[in-house]
């Protein structure tokens, strides 16, 4: 009974935790290419999500959400690239740290004024009745949030190994200026990682509205976990960051089972912390040489 | 967006009158944005509601004078610190009559104070956290401008304890959010389980955030300890999340709690995960009496909607504003020292859709809340979510009201 208990905390934390590692996954997308992050990734999430749940209003079917909210990520991310990071990418500059954040604020009050502040629930025709493996309860949405995480992220790595505009992105991702010479557009790549990211962003958007709902608040601790997602697993290993996202939601799980729930979103601030003074590229990054 | 610029322009249009003095100032307070909204937005429309009957009459007989009520809005976004600045904003004006609202004890907590400085009467609606008046016993203050008009949490937990017992369950969990409103209804709780004869077991009692939305850890935890019952107090949005969990972890057992239970983000976001949770409520949105049917579909017509949000704040601010409206009739005056006396001794029985107001309050004694408290056991009844709207969970309570109406 007991040990069930503990799986069962620790599968349905699991679950919750690749969403972490999608968001991250995000993140890991635009630093490979322009060493740049979105800040405003939890508003993409956010914003894709109220997109989509416009969509179900107007009656489309789930099928077709799906898809057009995704695009709709694309687009965001191609609209964060342009406006806040090629700019200061241009300029050598770390702008896109404040260009970025500031976006985020201004999708995030452009959601409340469009939506409102409340938090809404999001249709699926996905039921949510629990099904039951060996003891333990899993819902079709959990599983479908694993198998959509999942899928888009083999997806993208394909993508980006067997294709020829994911060489670019790879040979982009490690090294930039000889990528250029050899006449691949950096600038084209940046934009390519910005949407996919947006993309993710949205899935992730999707995939997690039905059981969290839907709020302009709604990714904002989400986005803080898969940061530390991010940074604990390396910014550079796919594979590593649906490890350290399942571990990480177990672990959250489990301690608030433990030690309490006002104590679950310890573990992912002590394992940021940990990352960075132990480990800054990562449990799975690749330490990098700077020639100086 | 066109109703906004349309109440803006009215809002305009009475602002001028507003030096005449021959209106009657009330302000309404309370979040009408955010999680808290659902009861903000229905207590507001209710008392606009009201109000918009008693101008269309002519206005309030004060002294020779018939007098139209001007309204002023304020959003506090359930916020306490908004709430602060909004009561020190209203305080500060000095042809105020009166206040009614505040959905959030916190924010009654922050401000309140502002208003019993300078004498100003309020109305608390639909606020239910016991500490809104306990502040004022504790502290020993003689002489209290804050009214009360909803049913507090003590009422509410003497109910829940009460109905956990009747359904014959020995061992409970309590689940509450950690805001003062949660954690001050788990004391409620704990208490009344005192009161009532320790006949409740707590086997676990676990608390949660608000935006909280995994609550797999609560329910476990209670589950394992053998819970055959949840007790809850928080809001809408994080109970509906420890609704769908007990769904998905297959805990069918009673879910009671706080009369926010009832409020539309826990019924929507709950879905039939909801179905059979109980909660104390004021007023069922269920057209029993003549006057409630009125008072819906009024309701439904003004504000083109088919469910009322949150119906027993719209009940209640609709029924505070006729009282207050009586105050200001027998107070002869629009100084809202001389309403505050009028409400501590209400002669002519009020008519509101919730019940018939004799003699609400009394004069303020800090030993004894019940004087600046309307409601009483008898005006609260059990409610039961089905299908996405609130009905009665007892027939008997049906019927006593249906009888009580047609005396």
């Amino acid at each position: 009974m007991y040990t069930l208990l503990i799986v069962q905390m620790a599968v349905s934390g699991a679950l919750m935790g690749l969403v972490y590692a999608l968001i991250a996954y995000g993140f890991q997308l635009t630093f490979a290419t322009s060493k740049s992050i979105n800040f405003g990734q939890g508003e993409l999430v956010m914003l894709s999500a109220f997109f989509s749940l416009t969509l179900i209003d107007v009656g489309l079917p789930y099928w077709l959400v799906v898809p057009g909210g995704m695009l709709f990520g694309v687009a965001l991310g191609l609209f964060v690239e342009r406006a806040g990071v090629r700019l200061a990418l241009e300029q050598k500059s770390e702008g896109w740290i404040l260009l970025t954040i500031i976006l985020g604020l201004l999708g995030f009050s452009a959601a409340e004024n469009i939506w409102g502040r409340d938090d809404r629930p999001f249709p699926t025709p996905i039921p949510s009745d629990p099904l039951h493996f060996f003891g333990i309860d899993v819902t079709p949405l959990e599983l479908s949030v694993a198998i959509g995480v999942l899928t888009v992220m083999s997806l993208v790595e394909l993508f980006k190994r067997k294709t020829l505009l994911g060489k670019a992105f790879e040979a982009v991702s490690a090294d930039r200026d000889a990528a250029q010479l050899m006449g691949i557009s950096a600038t084209r790549t940046i934009q390519l990682s910005y949407g996919l990211s947006g993309l993710v962003a949205a899935l992730a958007g999707i995939l997690v509205a039905p059981i969290t709902t839907v709020g302009p608040t709604m990714a904002s601790a989400l986005i803080l976990k898969a940061f530390s997602v991010a940074v604990v697993a390396g910014l550079d290993s796919g594979f590593g960051i649906v490890l350290i996202g399942l571990f990480l939601g177990a672990l959250e799980s489990l301690t608030s089972f433990y030690l309490g729930s006002g104590w679950r979103e310890a573990p992912g601030l002590i394992l940021l912390i940990l990352a960075l003074a132990v480990r800054p590229n990562g449990v799975f990054g690749k330490a990098s040489i700077r020639k100086v | 967006m066109k109703k906004t610029m349309l109440a803006a322009l009215t809002m305009g249009v009475f602002s001028l009158h507003a030096y005449a003095a021959d209106t009657v100032k009330i302000a309404l307070t309370g979040p009408f944005t955010g999680g808290s909204a659902p009861m903000g937005v229905s207590m507001r429309d209710g008392a606009k509601l009201a109000i918009d009957e008693i101008n269309r009459a002519g206005g309030i007989q004060v002294g020779g004078q018939k007098m139209k009520i001007e309204v002023i809005e304020r959003d506090d976004e359930a916020k306490n610190e908004r709430g602060a600045l909004i009561a020190q904003e209203l305080a500060s004006m000095n042809d105020l009559a009166g206040v009614i609202g505040t959905v959030n004890t916190g924010v009654v907590l922050a401000g309140d104070k502002y208003f019993q400085e300078k004498g100003i009467t309020k109305i608390i609606t639909p606020a239910a956290g016991s500490a809104s008046m306990t502040q004022w016993s504790k502290a020993g203050v003689k002489d209290l401008s804050i009214f009360r008009f909803s049913a507090d949490d003590g009422i509410q937990a003497s109910m829940v304890v009460e109905e956990a017992i009747n359904r014959k369950l020995k061992k409970v969990a309590i689940i509450h959010d950690s805001t003062n409103y949660g954690v001050s209804g788990r004391d409620d709780l704990l208490n009344q389980i005192k009161l009532q004869g320790n006949k409740l077991q707590v086997v676990a009692t676990e608390k949660f955030n608000i935006g909280d939305k995994d609550m797999t850890a609560q329910l476990l935890k209670s589950k394992v300890a053998g819970a055959q019952g949840i007790l809850i107090w928080g809001i809408g949005p994080e109970m509906a999340a420890v609704s769908n969990g007990m769904a998905k972890l297959g805990m069918k057992m009673p879910l009671i709690g706080g009369w926010t239970l009832s409020m539309s983000n826990y019924i929507d976001n709950a879905g039939k995960n909801g179905n059979g949770t109980l909660m104390p409520q004021t007023f069922i949105e269920d057209p029993i009496t003549p006057k409630a049917r009125s008072f819906i579909d009024s309701y439904h017509k003004a504000y083109g909607v088919t469910r009322i949000p949150s119906p027993m704040s719209a009940a209640q601010g609709y029924d505070a504003v006729y009282v207050f409206a009586a105050a200001v009739k027998q107070a002869k005056s629009t100084d809202t020292h001389k309403i505050k006396e009028a409400l501590e001794d209400l002669k002519e029985p009020v008519k509101g859709v919730i019940a018939t107001w004799k003699h609400p309050y009394a004069k303020w004694d800090p030993a004894n809340e019940q004087t600046h408290e309307a409601f009483r056991r008898a005006q609260v009844v059990m409610g039961m979510v089905q299908d996405g709207r609130v009905v009665f969970a007892n027939q008997a309570d049906r019927l006593r009201l249906m009888k009580n109406a047609g005396k």
